[in-house]
């Protein structure tokens, strides 16, 4: 069964989640961060995919991906470094990047990698629905790979209903028009948007503005639990991960 | 001659079909055929076709609002009437908003005098066999009969017309045949057609080439395999928005006029097509330019931004938002936010702020912020991110897009806008010398709205070359280009699939161009198409050349040119013309902003 079904079936409530760059702060930074997070707990993690032209993410993450494309890192190197990576890591991995990165990497080269390193789903913000239904849905599916599908407060009931019935794994629940990094503002509105999602059939996790103990409760009451990035990522600049990560506890 | 394809019905038919140059496509809502869509019929089917195929309902002496109701329900853009219908009739359906076909039935006695009554009320006629069930015979009428038709409204030719046809068919001359409606001929049995003898068919009848609209826009943004809507689920309600709303709006009356008001009085247009006289002794052929550097801010990027400010006004924005490398968009913008009282918001990277200063004072004293992007290199392609997260970030905001890039509709709403500058060449160039056509068309691309603009009304006229200079830097093999097409593969960039600069991780590699300009490491989607299909010749100009070239029009010619158009002017040296050639070469703007650079180069 792929790890993030097994996730969701076993734990509904509090499913955190934290995103970090690979190669990032160091090339060689990826496993361990990766033995780190599980040691501590962290349910479901996302792998960044470095990519040059990263539209949806705030300066913090552009700046890290940066810092990692210029240590040298690759989506080939990403694969290498994962290689030996489920010989102790248990938890669901995702990897979220661009679409140019894995279509230049080939998308067929790609999802055998993801199988053989262990990879349960992606996210490809700039890959529209449309297209990956068409042309790319039955070659993830079987590769046992779920493409994590994104809704924000943008998105209409009508695109609500077509991206309900062709995701798979869990909905990532955007919190604010923004791109990554921003901060989350509570209102009436923002929560009708929460509780809509959350009673659709599939499990949701919240992301974008999360980043403390304080949002991640209070925007894991409206939904299966969230993700923690941009916040991850200036511990991981600073160097206080270990302390970061048990402030959430 | 159009091709209408009718009887149709099975889905999985269909998609064998969509890749054939069908311009209508009939389904038959009329139940005593053995082709009747069933009552059950799914309104996805006849959407399955690109919107450039315009979907026909067929009906027999139905009820008017049954009709109508099927028409709306199926989308359907026209209704062909196949029974005993009134011209009081057909005009009702006219008037409900529907093209309407009326087909009669031919006999060797057929008065064609008894067709006037419906002259006014329909668009078009058609002409099937005669038989007792309302067409479906598989049988041809005597085609001779047609030149008893004297009427003025283009009729579509039907019954019986077979694989076996085509010579026949190319021989006929009559000036109101305008379509052919093929049907039994073609079938594996009832409604389903076989997509290959189609083809077969109308690749003899040459009809690939001639008639249907291969480098238009399709439903989805793409051109050929390029283009599209490569967003985050963010962007999507914002583009969703621009997508529904930009064809209607650029088709309305008011804004027609709006924009041809403002490109008149304000921009200056229409802009001159100056005979190069000195170049054209020099090259040994009749160059003309198209005089874009006379307009308004002294570049064609003006066209766009006054078509997009009108469109944000209709849609009620207050917030615009843009990028510019060198600040001519950039100024472009500013210039039309200022004069519809329009909050400005430029996205400029660091580095072009520093080096582009006299446009950045420009767009300041327009009343523009100017917002330097720190992100990546800091250049242009840096400039359009910071500018589409603003636009995630702010929604209800405008993104005034500075080139025919980006997820669609831009590439197709830019292309639009800056289309003026080819209808004005053939009007100009039809007064000048008889033909509105030339030999070729020149224009450089970075982007590619120019080059964009210069080309559309020719794309489909294949005996006009058309020219598409890129800039390679320090030359194409150097790695300091802009060449994308040249050194370039397939790749998604800035929401749009087309041809792009890249390393082989994926990673999008900066570009280099002395001008500023051409400096971007994609190109439009639609460039993409050409340079894939051939339909566009692509070369490229180096920084020298494009110096050089500059220097030998403003001294031949007395105009001095922008870099970008510069590079355009180049490749006249590279080209071999006859003496009889007409050559349009699209001067985009004006070389007062390179005058630091050329005096560097030439003092």
């Amino acid at each position: 069964m792929n790890r993030i079904d097994q996730l969701f079936q076993n734990k509904q409530k509090d499913i955190l989640s934290i995103y970090f760059p690979s190669g990032y702060p160091k090339l060689e930074d990826t496993l361990p961060t990766l033995q780190l997070l599980q040691d501590k707990g962290i349910d479901l993690v996302e792998i960044g995919i470095p990519f040059s032209d990263p539209l949806a993410d705030g300066p913090v993450i552009q700046t890290a991906a940066k810092q990692a494309l210029d240590n040298g890192m690759t989506l080939q190197l990403l694969f290498d470094q994962l290689k030996d990576a489920r010989k102790s890591i248990t938890m669901p991995l995702i990897l979220m990047g661009y679409w140019n990165t894995v279509y230049k990497f080939g998308v067929d080269a790609f999802l055998a990698e993801c199988q053989k390193v262990g990879i349960d789903g992606v996210i490809l913000p700039d890959l529209p629905l449309e297209e990956y239904q068409e042309e790319y849905k039955a070659k993830f599916e079987t590769a046992g790979v779920h493409n994590v599908l994104l809704v924000t407060p943008q998105t209409t009931d009508k695109r609500l209903v077509t991206i309900e019935k062709a995701a798979s794994g869990f909905l990532y629940m955007v919190s604010t028009a923004s791109t990554t990094g921003g901060a989350l503002q509570a209102s009436k509105e923002r929560e009708d948007y929460f509780k809509k999602i959350a009673a659709l059939d599939i499990p949701s996790l919240i992301g974008f503005g999360i980043h403390d103990k304080a949002s991640f409760q209070h925007a894991a009451s409206f939904s299966n639990g969230a993700i923690i990035g941009t916040a991850f990522i200036k511990a991981l600049e600073k160097g206080n991960t270990v302390e970061f990560l048990e402030s959430l506890q | 001659m159009k091709i209408k394809v009718c009887g149709l019905k099975y889905s999985k038919n269909i998609k064998e079909l969509v890749q054939l140059p069908i311009d209508y496509a009939g389904f038959i809502f009329y139940p005593k055929s053995p082709r009747y869509v069933g009552e059950e019929f799914n309104a996805a089917i006849p959407a399955l076709f690109p919107k450039s195929t315009r979907k026909v309902g067929v009906f027999v002496n139905e009820e008017l609002n049954v009709l109508l109701a099927k028409g709306e329900k199926y989308k359907l853009d026209a209704i062909q009437l196949h029974g005993g219908e009134s011209a009081e009739y057909c005009q009702k359906v006219k008037e409900a908003g529907f093209e309407v076909i009326k087909a009669f039935q031919m006999n060797d006695n057929f008065q064609f005098e008894s067709l006037n009554e419906y002259e006014d009320v329909c668009d078009f006629f058609l002409f099937d066999t005669k038989t007792e069930n309302y067409g479906g015979s598989g049988r041809k009428f005597n085609w001779e009969i047609l030149e008893n038709y004297k009427g003025s409204i283009p009729f579509f030719l039907s019954g019986g017309i077979g694989a076996q046809d085509a010579e026949q068919i190319k021989q006929l001359s009559h000036d109101k045949l305008y379509a052919l409606d093929l049907n039994s001929g073609f079938e594996l049995q009832p409604a389903k057609k076989n997509a290959d003898q189609l083809e077969i068919f109308l690749n003899k009848l040459e009809l690939n080439t001639m008639n249907k609209d291969k480098y238009a826009v399709d439903e989805r943004g793409y051109y050929g395999e390029f283009g599209g809507a490569y967003i985050p689920e963010l962007l999507r309600k914002n583009v969703d928005e621009l997508q529904e709303n930009y064809l209607k709006i650029l088709a309305s009356e008011q804004f027609k006029k709006d924009y041809a008001r403002l490109l008149d009085n304000y921009v200056g247009r229409p802009t001159p097509l100056t005979k190069a006289g000195n170049l054209s002794k020099r090259y040994g052929t009749n160059i003309y330019l198209k005089r874009e550097d006379l307009t308004h801010t002294g570049a064609h990027k003006i066209n766009n931004t006054i078509g997009q400010i009108l469109l944000a006004k209709y849609m009620g924005k207050k917030r615009i938002i843009a990028e510019t490398g060198a600040g001519q968009h950039g100024v472009a913008t500013a210039t039309v936010c200022a004069l519809f009282g329009l909050e400005c918001i430029v996205y400029m990277g660091a580095l072009d702020v520093e080096r582009q200063a006299p446009n950045v004072a420009r767009m300041k004293m327009l009343g523009a912020k100017v917002v330097p992007a720190i992100s990546g290199n800091q250049t242009l392609k840096d400039a359009t991110n910071e500018a589409i997260r603003d636009w995630i970030a702010n929604p209800e905001s405008f993104y005034l897009i500075g080139s025919v890039v980006g997820p669609h509709p831009y590439p197709d709403l830019v292309t639009r806008l800056q289309s003026i500058i080819s209808e004005e060449i053939r009007e100009q160039l039809e007064k000048e010398t008889g033909n509105p056509n030339p030999n070729y068309v020149i224009a450089c691309v970075g982007g590619g709205s120019n080059a964009a603009g210069a080309f559309y009304h020719y794309l489909n006229e294949k005996n006009v070359n058309l020219v598409a200079v890129e800039a390679s830097g320090l030359g194409v093999e150097s790695g300091e280009t802009a060449a994308t097409i040249t050194i370039g593969d397939i790749g998604f960039i800035h929401g749009s699939k087309t041809m792009l600069m890249q390393d082989d991780d994926g990673q999008i590699t900066e570009p280099y161009s002395i001008s500023a300009g051409l400096d971007y490491p994609g190109v439009g989607p639609l460039h993409a198409h050409l340079a894939v299909s051939g339909r566009a010749q692509f070369l490229s100009a180096t920084d020298e050349e494009a110096l050089n070239a500059a220097k030998v029009l403003a001294e031949s010619e007395g105009i001095i040119p922008a870099l970008e158009s510069a590079h355009a002017l180049a490749v006249l040296e590279k080209m071999q013309f006859q003496k009889d050639d007409v050559v349009v070469l699209n001067l985009s703007g004006r070389g007062d902003k390179d005058m630091e650079t050329y005096m560097k180069k030439f003092n």
